[in-house]
């Protein structure tokens, strides 16, 4: 069977097996809502509600109905994409995500590019040297950006570039005196695309320090990772056989090394990708950037059942999106890669 | 060359972002707050940053001022009530128009009020005690009560019930309508997002005029976050909804000092303690009455809050009528022996008692690591509190099924009457003995109740004058003699401006006046 056919086949499998990964995944977040402590009822009409009030809301709400009809419900829903309303204010969950996710993509591919550019760098820099000084400290700073706590870390930031020099804003999206662009949600794009600079000066001034904070906690993954995979990269005997051709070493390194080093980076970009989707919370919480990992949190503290389940659910439809990307990638790219 | 035209032109691209401090046009004012605000539909929210927000862009029917005082808003004077008390015309004011161009009328009146009773999450405060609404005239509505109601014009002070206009609202009559706010207010909303909204004063409206020329209200996620930006000027009005009690103390210093000026409104909310009293070792009175001789207010008010939260002894805020401020005992930690002695404890026999706090308020969790200390040094042989966090979320949910013995919560009226403070602590629909099975009582996870109580307390509700503050305070005597509760402090809610501004007014419902903020000349303001 040709490369590609196998390729197709594997890309095949890999999407057929998205669904029920997802159907698992919505089913388990179902389950695991309702065995939570804590009653949706409560989070909207607080403790002191006359029951009659409460037996209302709960049936207008259809949480009376038993749990397998409402899964039912939910089920049958989520095949017709339709992920329900929130408990608390009615707006549709699609709307909500279509709110906040582009807020978290934005956010996440900044810090991103932040942190590949900054760890790249880092784990390039001591190459020239191994066990040098300055592969030392790119190591050292690999460890310690990855053990910064992150609550920790955006805290001392924010009071440091934000309340002590007041050279950015605290916290937020966009000025409070300014109005955001419409469009994509994304702010940098939007505003670009409307051609209003002072629009752009607002979403990249708040952009700028929550990215440089997730951007530097990644970096070190990023570091370690392509210091590590460079250094075996040239110890391997292709590269030994590039330096006894008379390769100069900046040859080697670039046109050899590299391009083989990068490709686990390629993984674990896709795996860190994945991750920001709805992981960069602290961050998130620290920056009150109003993105969809915030969101979940707050859904999850409100019991708002179907934004808990269809923030989730698209989330994980796009970490595994992600990943059969990452996948596919590596796999195009690395001739060795078999299925 | 190239090198140095590179660095030269990031270094300027650099200069003009962190210079580049986007200014608003002159005379708005930026207002920090921390709820996010999910709706500015009044039937859905009743969240604190969401009815601060109504309050600026909504007119009630009436309002309480600063003194406390009742005052009438879109009415134009108190309802009249028919002799049995039980029909109530409201007077309404003529010439006002709701943002949209509709005219105010009383048929917009029963539109808002009949939709809120539909749709409102907090439509039982208003279906408890109004059967029907009816417009009696163009501009007279007429509101028939369940039983004579003598708090009603309090009620109908109450934010959520700020008059709709029909035409905006006709589609959602049955649906929240969540961006949009279409009222009578001086401010018309103009933007909303749930962390961003800007308001622009309304040209038609039928008052006094804003005395800023618009606001933009932020809501930052957390209290450091919103200290941060009041201390680096990036808001000029800070309220201080959740913000943490060592940032609380910062800014009220720096007020001090004049860097900042502070407005305090009327402190409406109750820290308290409930207790579970149909439980061993709880169920007996005296180990209640113990607890309450126990607990060293002052002590408390200092270590946890600075003082910030005034001691409480009381359940109804003192600035309230019917309150009776010392209703509660005093600390007495030899009277508390002595309670505990009688109950069997001390000499060897420790009551072992589970607290809980909500581990997601720091102030509670200050307050029981203080609790716990100042009891261990005044009465250390006979009790010993073993505490214990829980998310606030999953604590109020098992409240009802009288899982904690002790539990510290707080409380606050949805409008400013002393029976919005009894009634939701107190009230017991269905009891045996002193035990409340079903009712306020139970949810509120103290199950106390005593015969007659209930129906005493129905009888607040339509007492007037000194009838009504004499049983009032009755009442508490009696529930602190018992004391399934036992109230910790008072929180009062402040706001912070920019030592360029007027200080932050606030109405006697505990929200600030947005309308009164303004830049203060440059004459009137303090030296730095």
């Amino acid at each position: 069977m040709s490369r590609r056919r196998q390729l197709l086949g594997y890309l095949g499998s890999r999407l057929l097996l998205a669904p029920v990964m997802l159907w698992l995944i919505a089913t388990l977040v179902f389950l695991l809502l309702r065995l939570a402590p804590g009653d949706p009822i409560d989070a909207l009409l607080g403790t002191r509600a006359p029951e009659a009030a409460r037996q209302a809301l709960r049936q207008q709400l259809g949480l009376d109905q038993p749990l397998p009809a409402q899964y039912g419900h939910f089920l049958a829903d989520l095949v017709k994409g339709n992920l329900g309303e929130s408990l608390t204010n009615q707006t549709p969950v699609l709307e909500v995500i279509r709110q906040s996710l582009p807020a978290s993509l934005e956010l996440g591919l900044c810090a991103l590019l932040i942190a590949a550019v900054l760890g790249l760098a880092v784990g390039f820099s001591g190459i020239a040297r191994p066990e040098g000084r300055l592969d030392l400290a790119g190591r050292l700073y690999g460890i310690g950006t990855y053990a910064l706590p992150p609550f920790w870390a955006a805290m001392v930031i924010q009071l440091i570039f934000a309340v002590w020099l007041g050279w950015l804003p605290v916290g937020g999206r966009f000025p409070a005196t300014l109005m955001p662009p419409s469009g994509s949600g994304f702010y940098l794009l939007d505003s670009l695309r409307a051609g209003n600079p002072q629009q752009l000066a607002g979403s990249l001034r708040h952009l700028v320090l929550p990215a440089s904070t997730l951007g530097l906690l990644l970096s070190g993954i990023f570091a370690n990772a392509l210091r590590l995979n460079l250094r075996r990269v040239l110890r391997s005997d292709y590269v030994e056989a590039a330096r006894s051709r008379g390769l100069s070493e900046t040859r080697v390194v670039l046109r050899h090394a590299l391009p083989n080093a990068l490709l686990p980076v390629l993984t674990i970009t896709g795996i860190t990708v994945a991750s920001l989707i709805g992981g960069a919370l602290l961050i998130e919480v620290t920056y009150s950037w109003p993105g969809i990992a915030f969101r979940l949190q707050e859904a999850i503290g409100q019991r708002d059942y179907p934004l808990v389940q269809g923030i989730v659910v698209v989330v994980a439809a796009l970490v595994v999106l992600v990943s059969v990307t990452v996948d596919m990638l590596v796999a195009v790219l690395d001739p060795r890669i078999r299925f | 060359m190239k090198r140095l035209r590179t660095v030269s032109l990031l270094a300027i691209l650099m200069g003009a972002l962190l210079g580049c401090q986007p200014q608003g046009p002159g005379g708005r004012l930026v207002v920090g707050s921390r709820t996010r605000i999910d709706s500015v539909d009044p039937a859905a929210t009743y969240s604190f940053g969401a009815l601060q927000l109504i309050s600026a862009i909504g007119d009630p029917l009436y309002v309480i001022d600063a003194k406390g005082q009742l005052e009438p808003r879109l009415a134009t004077a108190l309802p009249r009530l028919s002799p049995d008390r039980l029909t109530a015309w409201v007077p309404l004011r003529q010439g006002v128009r709701f943002h949209d161009g509709t005219r105010f009328d009383a048929a917009a009146m029963v539109f808002t009020l009949e939709r809120f009773l539909a749709i409102g999450k907090l439509s039982y405060l208003l279906g408890d005690r109004i059967v029907s609404v009816r417009a009696s005239g163009s501009h007279e509505l007429e509101l028939k009560l369940r039983r004579p109601f003598t708090a009603l014009p309090q009620m109908l002070s109450a934010v959520s019930l700020t008059p709709l206009s029909p035409t905006a609202y006709r589609s959602h009559d049955k649906r929240f309508l969540n961006d949009r706010f279409v009222g009578t207010g001086p401010y018309k909303l103009t933007f909303f997002a749930d962390q961003q909204q800007r308001l622009e004063p309304f040209n038609d409206y039928w008052g006094e005029r804003p005395a800023n020329k618009g606001l933009d209200l932020v809501n930052l996620s957390n209290s450091t976050a919103l200290y941060g930006a009041m201390r680096s000027g990036e808001v000029d009005v800070l309220l201080s909804t959740s913000l943490e009690g060592d940032q609380q103390l910062s800014l009220h210093q720096d007020a001090q000092r004049g860097r900042l000026l502070e407005g305090v409104g009327p402190a409406l909310e109750i820290g308290y303690l409930t207790l579970l009293s149909d439980q061993p070792p709880l169920k007996n009175p005296l180990v209640r009455r113990a607890i309450a001789h126990s607990l060293d207010h002052e002590l408390i008010s200092q270590r946890v809050t600075h003082g910030l939260r005034p001691p409480l002894r009381d359940l109804v805020p003192p600035s309230l009528s019917g309150s009776e401020p010392t209703a509660w005992p005093a600390y007495d930690p030899a009277q508390a022996r002595r309670l505990f002695e009688q109950a069997g404890y001390c000499r060897g026999r420790t009551l072992n008692l589970p607290f809980t706090f909500r581990s997601n308020i720091p102030a509670d969790k200050l307050f029981a690591l203080i609790w716990k200390e100042q009891l261990r040094r005044d009465l250390g042989d006979c009790i010993v509190l073993e505490v214990s966090g829980m998310e606030s979320t999953t604590a109020y949910r098992q409240l009802g099924e009288g899982a904690f013995a002790s539990i510290l919560l707080e409380w606050m009226g949805d409008y400013p009457d002393a029976d919005n403070y009894l009634q939701p602590l107190l009230g017991c629909n269905k009891a045996v003995g002193y035990r409340c099975l079903e009712g306020p009582s139970a949810a509120s996870g103290s199950f106390w109740t005593r015969p007659g109580l209930n129906e005493e307390l129905l009888l607040s509700q339509s007492l007037e004058g000194s009838e009504r503050i004499e049983l009032l305070r009755r009442l508490q005597r009696d529930t602190a003699a018992a004391a399934p509760y036992i109230p910790v402090w008072l929180v009062a809610p402040r706001a912070w401006a920019q030592a360029s501004l007027s200080t932050p007014v606030f109405d006697g419902s505990g929200r600030v006046v947005l309308s009164q903020l303004q830049q203060r000349p440059a004459a009137s303001r303090p030296a730095p």
